[in-house]
């Protein structure tokens, strides 16, 4: 599915020794790959910025127990970024998703069903060594 | 080998599910890792296990928690650590299913195909039905009721 971003087409932070610079293509983007990328790591670093920027909602393994849709349609004008999507979204969820227009998705997962994908929305998270630093970027998943 | 459920409902009642594999990890698999952890973690992660619950970082050599290894990584562990519960194989990557395919036990559900390029012998069950499968193709027919 090809639609542009909605709410932000780039986003950047710092976190100590790690960058995270991802440039986003389309209003659903689905980080998948291989283990030990830095998927977790770089969630860990956009929910870090939740304190400061309102327009960012993350959701992880601990929102295990709620019911993800119905958080998902209080929401508006909002990147949200979900890990562990593979076990946290349903497949109602995952329709809603397809179908929102209020919000922006980072989906981090392996699982693109009924999120009505195609391989412009799918990336993988290459990370660079910059010094001390290492940045992670996002670039189409071939 | 291991063997994998596609169904729920086929996974005995004798053996417990478990799908949150890194809360199952941080709060069990990590208190009794051994040397068998130290390969597994080197091979999926690039991390080096340099205490009971510390791994140097392949990042940047940092020295962290083992509770930040690769969800995928954790999952091998878990099967490799537990072979009488199921976990789920969702959240692991090409990697990580390469290792979990060759190890000598263990039990995984998946209700989709999620399978490795280079695959090993695993048993499969679905119903009162166990068979074994060697070949990629095959597993992913099975797995895709296409038989």
């Amino acid at each position: 599915m090809k639609s542009k971003p909605i709410i932000m087409d780039h986003f950047f932070t710092v976190h100590t020794s790690y960058i995270v610079n991802f440039k986003f293509t389309n209003n659903i983007t689905i980080l998948t790959g291989e283990s030990a990328t830095g998927k977790t790591a770089a969630f860990s670093f956009i929910k870090e910025c939740m304190t400061i920027n309102p327009t960012i909602l993350c959701l992880n393994y601990l929102d295990y127990q709620k019911n993800i849709q119905e958080l998902l349609e209080k929401e508006k004008g909002k990147l949200i970024v979900i890990d562990n999507a593979d076990i946290l979204l349903n497949d109602e969820a995952r329709k809603y998703i397809s179908l929102d227009d209020n919000n922006q998705y980072l989906i981090i997962g392996r699982n693109p069903r009924n999120l009505f994908a195609t391989g412009e929305n799918l990336f993988e998270l290459v990370s660079e060594s910059k010094g001390e630093q290492t940045e992670f970027r996002i670039e189409p998943y071939l | 080998m291991i063997t994998i459920y596609k169904d729920r409902k086929d996974i005995p009642q004798n053996m417990e599910y478990v799908e949150l594999n890194d809360v199952f990890f941080n709060k069990n698999t990590a208190l009794v890792l051994d040397e068998r952890a130290k390969k597994i973690a080197e091979q999926i992660d690039g991390a080096v296990l340099v205490g009971k619950f510390k791994i140097k970082s392949k990042f940047n050599g940092v020295i962290l928690d083992v509770d930040c290894l690769s969800t995928g990584c954790k999952t091998v562990l878990n099967v490799l650590y537990f072979p009488e519960k199921v976990f789920c194989l969702k959240e692991c990557g090409e990697n990580a299913l390469e290792v979990l395919y060759s190890l000598s036990q263990g039990a995984v559900y998946c209700d989709y195909a999620m399978i490795p390029f280079d695959m090993e012998e695993v048993q499969v069950c679905e119903g009162t039905e166990t068979k074994r499968i060697q070949d990629y193709e095959m597993l992913k027919e099975w797995w895709s009721d296409e038989e």
